[in-house]
């Protein structure tokens, strides 16, 4: 008998996983595959939080703002390298534009743009999707104040890479970084590009080295070697494209915190069914058992509380069938909030299908949208899955899941 | 087969994100290996077009699942690989592989062969393998890598017969064991103290004279083989799935291929070996839930780091080694889950991936080197017999089958 049981592992998931581990509970978290973080870029944004709270069914009105902000500090006590901050941040796109975030890894934060100085951008040679004539064309636009040049650099341990013509993925680059011979092969180059300023008789000391995904928020210094920072130069990065690196290794880094407190990730396992009945006639049901396809058989997982964080379109927790003849749930089949319109003509205007999802209570208990009584007392729904909210035009998906996923874990 | 699968099996289920190919350990150190993306979903467009590559190129899938366990959107890679890999060698046009290849697949994909072979007279035989000249004799020859651990044989483990008694629900405790290849001929110990630990515990153990699961030898291109293998080892398994018996595995790749492969397979028992195959831990976990599995530990002081395997993962059962060796007193465990050792099965023994995988491995190996060295813990376990001789071979620290501790803890071993 689990103490919590969560289903999915997205963002959400993981941070209500590690949050109720945390509190000493036995949890197990199981989830189908990895989930959509890999396509996350580092940065969290929360939105304009006070308006959003005006809006009626919005599920930031189900916090308060301390849960908001105890959210954002817990984040910054699992991952150091994140820093809560009262003022709005700012840092590159893979594009070299500027965009804003409201918690972002601390090598990322942009310097005032106000300031002068000299960005140095540093390319790997092959780096896909990568293109620093536009991101240097870019950041010399958002940086009028400041010099930008471009400088490439080759590794090593991809020589064969380069040699075939093959373009590397920024995942692949990050790999190399954290390992002991890229971390050398980097510092070697960046101490190269400061004996280069001092020896034309220029000061180094308003130099900034601009890397494509160093990822260095999210060493683990439980299994491997801490993250040295000896370079000589003060180097930030940018976020990357998808899969991205950060993505990635904030992903592997929230697995890891959360095997070490204890929690079991089963992976590779779909739920599928959930069986549960109401202990008092005309009450919520209780959730007992959730029914999961492993390899071969049906495995039968008790718990007491039941998190739900399957994701919504995107990560495959909502499905919609051929010409929306169905809108569905797939584990616990909850009745689900769908608007009367499903898309509106403008591409990047709100669309509607976005609010698709399901409703809850104050403890994100699921309820049914027509009798507005709670259909599971013991399940709490996190992140995406969760209806009437936006995280494109609102900009507070990071926002929405983390403050979700923490406050259901305090729940258990 | 429902909605999802079937969206899933189809090939448009997959969007190109990318994401599994991020997460290969092949194509993490082989530039010439276009990945799982590549090699699947997007070739297979060609291969409906009748475009069939060559088997070389696919070969170099090392079939360890990390794909299809990463796919956000359910797509069954390695299968479609190991299918265009079959397809290959029955192409009519294809490119075959030099003799020396061929040859080397057969005599991988035989470790049943070569472990019956290996046990005649274990130390001699691996006497022979240490030999310097022999081991650059079969790497000229078969291409088999002078470096890579090959792993050294041992008296086999006996085989034990259900001597007509009463099977099923009547009968006293009885389970059927599949012991593998490499639990049978190179390390019978840890099948011995498997039993003993099943005694322990008021069964019988069954070990019926079972093949090769087949797993090496679909991945070293012996399809028609594996078929074979798969067929005679459910003949063997018939009355014992039929009275109901599980089939208990200590070895996490037959089990996957007996949950995973075995289903499909035509034949009667196929519809039942899925539910009734468990892997050791997992039928463990599932007594004491009942609350069957006696409690009676001594304390064991000692800390290991763990390895899950990658066909442990492949199986969707979470890690349950790990919940049982939480219930020993005094055993510390850190599960690492750095990644692919490397080794997948025979990939690390061939001569031009040896280098390969022991890059592949180097997450993992980092990940121990540096718990070890601080004092984290002083073993490994893990399940997987290969995984175990690639993490002694890489980092030199020993490493054990977790039923050892828990056999410990029972007091059967020292």
């Amino acid at each position: 008998m689990w103490d919590a049981i969560v289903v999915g592992g997205g963002l959400a998931g993981w941070i209500a996983g590690i949050r109720a581990a945390q509190r000493g509970k036995k949890v197990l978290l199981v989830t189908e595959g990895v989930g959509t973080l890999f396509y996350f870029s580092g940065i969290f944004d929360y939105g304009d939080v006070e308006g959003l709270r005006h809006l009626p069914k919005h599920p930031y009105t189900l916090f308060d703002s301390q849960a908001i902000l105890q959210g954002q500090h817990f984040v910054q006590e699992i991952c150091p390298e994140y820093v809560v901050s009262d003022q709005p941040q700012t840092a590159f796109t893979v594009l070299g534009s500027v965009r804003q975030g409201d918690l972002m890894p601390r090598s990322m934060v942009l310097p005032n743009r106000q300031a002068q100085g000299r960005f140095v951008l540093l390319v790997p040679e092959g780096l896909k999707d990568f293109f620093p004539e536009i991101v240097a064309a870019n950041m010399t636009r958002e940086f009028p104040g400041w010099q930008v040049s471009v400088k490439k650099m080759q590794v090593e341990a991809l020589a064969e890479w380069t040699r075939l013509g093959k373009s590397v993925s920024s995942i692949d680059y990050a790999a190399i970084w954290r390992s002991e011979a890229g971390q050398r092969a980097l510092a070697q180059e960046i101490e190269g590009i400061k004996r280069q300023y001092q020896e034309a008789g220029k000061s180094s000391s308003q130099v900034v080295v601009v890397l494509p995904s160093l990822v260095r928020g999210y060493f683990d210094s439980s299994r491997t070697k801490p993250f040295r920072n000896e370079f000589s130069l003060p180097v930030m990065e940018m976020s990357s494209f998808v899969p991205s690196p950060h993505g990635r290794y904030f992903a592997e880094y929230l697995k890891h915190t959360f095997t070490d407190l204890g929690g079991e990730l089963m992976i590779g396992a779909r739920a599928v069914s959930i069986n549960g009945e109401a202990t008092v006639e005309g009450q919520a049901k209780t959730c007992q058992e959730l029914i999961v396809h492993s390899m071969g058989k049906s495995l039968r997982l008790k718990g007491k509380k039941f998190i739900l964080a399957t994701g919504g379109l995107l990560g495959g927790g909502i499905k919609v069938s051929m010409a929306r003849k169905s809108i569905t749930e797939g584990v616990f089949d909850l009745p689900l909030y769908v608007p009367n319109e499903w898309s509106g003509p403008k591409f990047f205007a709100p669309q509607p299908f976005t609010q698709a999802g399901v409703e809850t209570d104050e403890f994100q208990r699921p309820l049914d949208p027509t009798s507005g009584q709670v259909v599971w007392d013991n399940v709490h729904v996190v992140g995406r899955m969760l209806a009437h909210w936006d995280p494109w035009t609102q900009r507070c998906g990071g926002g929405v899941s983390l403050t979700s996923g923490y406050v259901a874990a305090e729940l258990i | 087969m429902d909605s999802r699968d079937e969206l899933a099996a189809r090939l448009d289920a997959c969007q190109k994100c990318s994401v599994c190919t991020a997460q290969c350990p092949v194509a993490k150190v082989n530039p010439h290996f276009i990945g799982p993306k590549g090699l699947g979903p997007d070739m297979e467009r060609f291969r409906m077009g009748q475009i069939i590559q060559g088997e070389t190129t696919l070969d170099d899938c090392s079939n360890c699942k990390t794909c299809e366990l990463t796919c956000p959107s359910g797509v069954k890679i390695t299968e479609m690989i190991l299918n265009a890999r079959r397809a290959a060698r029955q192409a009519p046009n294809s490119n075959p592989l030099s003799l020396k290849l061929r040859l080397r697949g057969y005599v991988l994909g035989r470790a049943e062969y070569l472990g019956k072979l290996g046990v005649i007279w274990p130390s001699l035989t691996n006497q022979v393998l240490k030999i310097k000249l022999v081991r650059v004799a079969l790497d000229r020859a078969l291409s088999i890598s002078e470096s890579g651990p090959l792993p050294a044989y041992a008296k086999p483990l006996k085989l034990q017969g259900d001597k007509g008694e009463k099977l099923g629900a009547s009968a006293r405790k009885q389970v059927v064991y599949f012991p593998g290849c490499y639990t049978r001929y190179n390390e019978a110990d840890t099948g011995r103290i498997m039993i003993k630990v099943l005694e322990h515990l008021g069964y019988k153990t069954i070990v019926p004279n079972f093949h090769c699961c087949g797993l090496p030898l679909e991945a070293n291109g012996q399809f028609e083989q594996a078929h074979k293998n798969g067929l005679y080892n459910l003949e063997l398994m018939r009355p014992y799935l039929e009275a109901g018996l599980p089939i208990i595995t200590s070895c996490t790749s037959c089990g996957l291929t007996m949950k995973e492969d075995y289903p499909k397979l035509q034949t009667t028992s196929a519809q039942l070996i899925g539910t009734q195959t468990y892997d050791l831990f997992e039928f463990l976990w599932q007594l004491y839930e009942k609350g069957e599995l006696p409690l009676d530990f001594q304390e064991v002081k000692a800390s290991y780091g763990y390895h899950p395997p990658c066909h442990l993962k492949a199986q969707g059962i979470g890690t349950p080694a790990l919940r049982i060796l939480g219930l020993i007193p005094g055993v510390k465990i850190r599960n690492l889950d750095a990644g692919c050792c490397g080794l997948s099965g025979s990939y690390g023994f061939k001569a031009e991936k040896y280098d390969k995988a022991m890059k592949i491995g180097s997450t993992l190996f980092e990940a121990i080197n540096v718990g070890a060295g601080r004092g984290d813990f002083q073993g490994m376990t893990t399940e997987c017999g290969v995984c175990k001789v690639q993490i002694q071979h890489g980092t030199g620290l020993l490493t054990e089958h977790p039923v050892c501790i828990l056999a410990k803890a029972y007091g059967l071993i020292n």
